[in-house]
């Protein structure tokens, strides 16, 4: 994929359990379905996880996890609990 | 009344082309709703309609031994009685996709009671019979044997040890290793950054200061009300007002073991919501009772059964600790955040823990919330969940840091505002500008400069909301006359369907007045979720836009053919398209190829569904002037003003009315709204009489300064403009009181006796 | 027990209709007639949301009994426009945003119709007291108030 790697952090407290409490990481991605399939096959169960409990900043912009949202080398992604909304 | 719109000067978006965004027409289903004729969820009936009828506990707290409804069945008229056993039992697991985790253990326990009433007004039966009248002899005729339990009504009590306890077996998660007592507490959530005992030593002051705040209900007008019409072939309809009918749908699925798509939600016009209908409490019993007695059945909650049995917003008892420097300097922040959840966990402590110290630039932050259950209604959602509240307590401790070094509160925020890349307390760092626009709006506004008089305050306060995007769906099909009708997903709650014909009118170069705007039912659109969360103008305005410009790419096609040139040939501007660069072909108006549809093709048409990221938060800064009646206590709020970043305004008048609403409710929080409890664990206020929210003759005009930093991820602009406004007011009028009468309120709702009573002691610090 | 039979007029219209007797006005004209443009906020008197007059005063029809209406003449907000025609404070109400969610708008239009037959030049001020009878729970009440002075001007020819 070439290019700097890009920053995965985990907020989420639940996270914590799949990933033995490693909370960084650097990853080669382009997207982030490519950023949740490593992790998962990292830490097997983290990407359901990632999928259906959290939310998604990428360089500050908050997102619901979905697999389309480009990443770019160098950008930081934080795995977020969900907001909830009124 | 006094509005102002502020523009930066480093605007990214030119509106130099923007005809119909920023003004205010008429909604297009305005006549309805001042000629009566709109119908809200009360408002249906079918024939052969039941009224339904909900038996509700008189106990804070019992475990039901039994129910013996053989009497009410047996009274003539009665069709359908049913209880808890009549759902079926759901797993103990909290799921998604919604935004929230939900339990539908808890859910399906919270619409009717299984082992235990865990409120007043808890539901445990409910009756279909021919008439309301008859229902209700019907519900006297149920007999409950229960087994009082002892209640614990206050959040700090239930944390306690030995505490009565709700649920038996719930173990504290986010604790690790998990504790091995159960207890009321169903959450811990941390959020830090830096080093926290660093940053309070390297601190000049420090301000620590304790707050309790109560519950408020959202107290929308229209009390809970639908028809249900459920066939034995295991299909059905439900009319409901609610802020979410495909929410409405998946759980009253869910909660029957029903198919999604045998369910079809109607949208009723929703009589005001505020978050407190985005759940779901009668839908269910009145599509079980229909399904039980093979009639459709009605259901309208009494005020009463609001006030007892739907969601209220968390009270809360926190402790706020904020370190600055003698320049001015923010270094450390600590927060501790107790909710109540009420019978069920879910407060909306985390936002709380997110939001409180999210207007600031400080490295060293540690934010803690504890979600605790209570013998009390269920929270709700309510306009910018959990903010409010650590926002009261967060914005009084930044005044008294203020004063204690000498600063003006607003310069104070002004020079920790956040900005793009200021880190948060959850992570990353802010992407979006905006709140000290919002700080300069209020330093620039005559109110701030304006002498007060004897026994007056004022008092300022900022606030944050993070703001939602997520699923919308909408389509847009141009009518045989060349008029346009979008239909959404979204209910609309407080104008957005004017909303969505301003900016598809806009991106097709039409009229407003040729775009005609509705709600789609759960059968006629895809998934939208629901009108809350300020995402509606922000997520389904993204869908309305890409419909539309899926539509002009093939109304130029349409045109393509009908000039025999290749479609990259035309293009759409104002409302037509146009041959490149050719001056012989007169523009084709888009009534002018809606006549030409059948011969090009047929229908032309677009659907959108997106998942909007990017909403970009909100932020508000706001002043309030009081004046404090020293013999009684009571405050008049003299003067109030809104500052809020709404990104781009699509229709003025209704984020006008968006920032006056939402000031008025924190006003309604601030001074007078509260639950007030007996021994036994009984609401003594549940009605509008005891229950004063905010009347005419409280307040004065509400003046707004529309503050537009636009956000690049929507097609205007736009960002949500609902919830933030309420966010700071708590604090505002806390603020202005302390400037008034020399007292720090730390105790909501800062009513008569309370004011009294601060007079009466010493000052403090 | 048989029901009472009450004959009235409603929007000047005669209507005769058979109700128990704890029914009250609001359920006779939401339930029985099928005028659902007043609705129930509170039932107690206290929101105003269904707002009606009686014989031209203005009550809350939570708190009459529907055989109270005999012989009287009800006006409900179904009547307020003249055919396709709005009253002003309808038609101010739609131009100044004055409703959200709409669901308070028929006992405040009927409210505010009430004051400015009885006061038609009122300041802000008396707006505010007669109409505190009537929650809003979305706007504030700034655009509401706006929209009835706005009104009065108009009717008074301003």
């Amino acid at each position: 994929m070439g290019g700097a790697p890009v920053r995965v952090v985990l907020i989420s407290s639940h996270s914590g359990h799949y990933t033995g409490g490693v909370k960084e990481f650097e990853i080669e991605a382009r997207t982030l379905l490519d950023v949740i399939r490593v992790l998962d096959r990292r830490y097997p169960g983290l990407g359901e996880h990632l999928e259906e409990e959290t939310s998604v900043a990428i360089d500050g912009e908050i997102h619901e996890v979905a697999y389309f949202h480009p990443v770019h080398p160098g950008s930081e992604i934080y795995f977020i609990p969900k907001i909830e909304g009124g | 009344m006094d509005t102002k719109v502020i523009k930066p000067e480093a605007e990214g978006r030119g509106d130099r082309t923007l005809k119909i965004v920023g003004t205010s027409p008429v909604r297009p289903d305005g006549v309805p709703k001042v000629t009566g004729l709109a119908r809200y969820g009360a408002d249906y009936a079918l024939p052969g309609m039941l009224w339904g009828a909900i038996l509700r506990s008189p106990h804070a707290h019992a475990r039901i031994r039994s129910i013996d409804s053989s009497k009410a069945s047996a009274l003539p008229g009665v069709k359908a009685v049913i209880t808890s056993a009549d759902f079926p039992e759901q797993k103990y697991e909290f799921v998604g996709p919604e935004r929230v985790a939900i339990n539908f253990w808890h859910m399906t326990r919270n619409v009717m009671a299984r082992e235990k009433v865990l409120y007043e007004g808890h539901a445990l039966a409910a009756v279909a019979a021919t008439s309301k009248i008859i229902a209700e002899a019907a519900l006297r005729l149920i007999e409950v044997d229960y087994e009082v339990l002892p209640h614990v009504i206050d959040v700090d009590e239930a944390m306690q040890p030995g505490a009565p306890l709700l649920f038996e077996d719930m173990i504290t998660r986010g604790i690790d290793p998990p504790p091995n007592e159960a207890s009321n507490i169903a959450k811990r959530i941390e959020f830090s950054i830096g080093d926290l005992d660093a940053g309070f030593a390297a601190a000049d002051e420090i301000v620590e200061m304790n707050f309790k705040t109560a519950p408020v209900h959202q107290g929308y007008i229209e009390p809970h009300a639908c028809l249900a019409r459920f066939d034995n072939k295991g299909q059905g309809e439900i009319w409901a007002a609610s802020q979410g009918h495909f929410v409405v749908r998946a759980f009253t699925a869910r909660l029957l073991d029903m198919n999604i798509g045998d369910v079809l939600v109607h949208p009723a016009e929703i009589g005001g919501g505020f978050g407190g209908k985005t759940v779901i409490y009668v839908e269910p019993l009145a599509a079980a009772l229909s399904r039980k007695s093979g009639h459709p059945v009605k259901i309208m909650m009494s005020r009463e059964d609001v006030f007892k049995a739907t969601g209220p917003t968390s009270g809360a008892s926190m402790t706020v600790r904020i370190g600055v420097k003698r320049d001015g300097k923010l270094v450390a922040a600590d927060g501790v955040f107790k909710f109540q959840a009420g019978a069920f966990p879910g407060s909306p402590v985390m936002n709380a823990t997110m939001c409180g110290f999210a207007p600031y630039n400080i490295p060293n932050v540690r934010s803690v919330g504890y979600d605790v259950v209570c013998n009390r209604p269920k929270s709700a959602a309510y306009r910018a969940p959990g903010s409010p509240i650590s926002a009261y307590a967060v914005e009084s401790v930044m005044d008294a840091v203020a004063a204690k070094i000498g600063m003006d509160p607003l310069q104070f925020r002004l020079v920790n505002a956040c900005r793009t890349g200021t880190p948060t307390v959850w992570g990353p760092k802010h992407a979006h500008d905006g709140c000290a626009e919002t700080l300069k709006a209020l330093l620039a506004h005559p109110a701030y400069a304006a002498p007060l008089g004897r026994n007056q305050g004022r008092g300022v306060a900022s606030g944050f909301w993070f703001n939602n995007g997520g699923e919308s769906s909408a389509t847009v099909h141009v009518n045989e006359d060349g008029t346009v009708v979008v239909a959404t997903g979204s209910m609309d709650i407080g104008g957005s369907r004017a909303s969505m014909a301003i900016m598809a009118a806009e991106t097709l170069g039409i009229e407003y007045e040729d775009v005609r705007a509705i709600v789609a039912d759960t059968a006629s659109i895809g998934y939208t979720h629901v009108t809350g969360g300020s995402r509606v103008t922000y997520a389904t305005g993204i869908a309305v836009v890409e419909a539309c410009r899926k539509v002009i790419t093939e109304l130029c096609a349409r045109a393509a053919m009908i000039w025999s040139v290749e479609k990259d040939q035309v293009s759409w501007e104002d409302g037509s398209a146009r041959r490149a660069g050719a001056g012989k072909h007169e523009p084709l108006s888009l009534k002018a190829i809606a006549a030409k549809r059948a011969l090009t093709g047929g229908p032309i048409g677009a659907e959108a569904s997106v998942n909007a990221g990017g909403a970009a938060p909100g932020f508000a800064s706001e002043l309030c002037d009081v004046e404090v009646d020293t013999e009684t206590g009571s405050v008049k709020i003299l003067r109030f003003v809104v500052a809020q970043d709404v990104g781009r305004a699509i229709h003025r008048s209704y984020v006008e009315g968006q920032m006056e609403g939402g000031a008025v409710q924190g006003i309604g929080w601030a001074l007078n709204e509260a639950y007030v409890y007996d021994d036994a664990g009984h609401l003594l206020n549940a009605g509008f009489l005891d229950y004063r929210i905010p009347v005419a003759s409280d307040l004065p005009m509400i003046e707004t300064v529309l503050v537009e930093v636009p956000n690049p991820n929507h097609p205007f602009g736009a960002k949500g403009a609902g919830e933030v406004n309420i966010v700071p007011v708590m604090a505002a009028v806390a603020n202005a009181i302390n400037n008034a009468i020399g007292r720090r309120m730390t105790e909501l709702p800062m009513s008569p006796p309370k004011v009294l009573a601060a007079i009466h002691t010493a000052p403090g610090k | 027990m048989a029901k009472h039979h009450v004959s009235a007029t409603l929007n000047g219209n005669d209507v005769e209709f058979l109700c128990e007797t704890q029914q009250t006005l609001l359920e006779v004209l939401r339930d029985e007639l099928h005028h659902t443009g007043t609705k129930e906020g509170c039932g107690t008197g206290d929101c105003g949301a269904c707002s009606v007059t009686l014989d031209g005063r203005l009550v809350c029809s939570c708190l009459v009994l529907g055989v109270e209406a005999r012989g009287k003449s009800i006006q409900t907000i179904e009547g307020m426009a003249e055919g396709t025609s709005l009253h002003p404070l309808q038609r101010k109400f739609l131009e100044h945003a004055a409703l959200q969610c709409g669901v308070c708008t028929p006992g405040i239009l009927i409210a505010a119709r009430s004051l400015l037959e009885r006061n038609p030049d009122p300041s802000e001020e008396e707006v505010r007291f007669w109409l505190a009878g009537n929650l809003c729970r979305c706007t504030g009440y700034n655009k509401i108030i706006e929209a009835v002075l706005d009104a009065a001007r108009e009717m008074r020819g301003g």
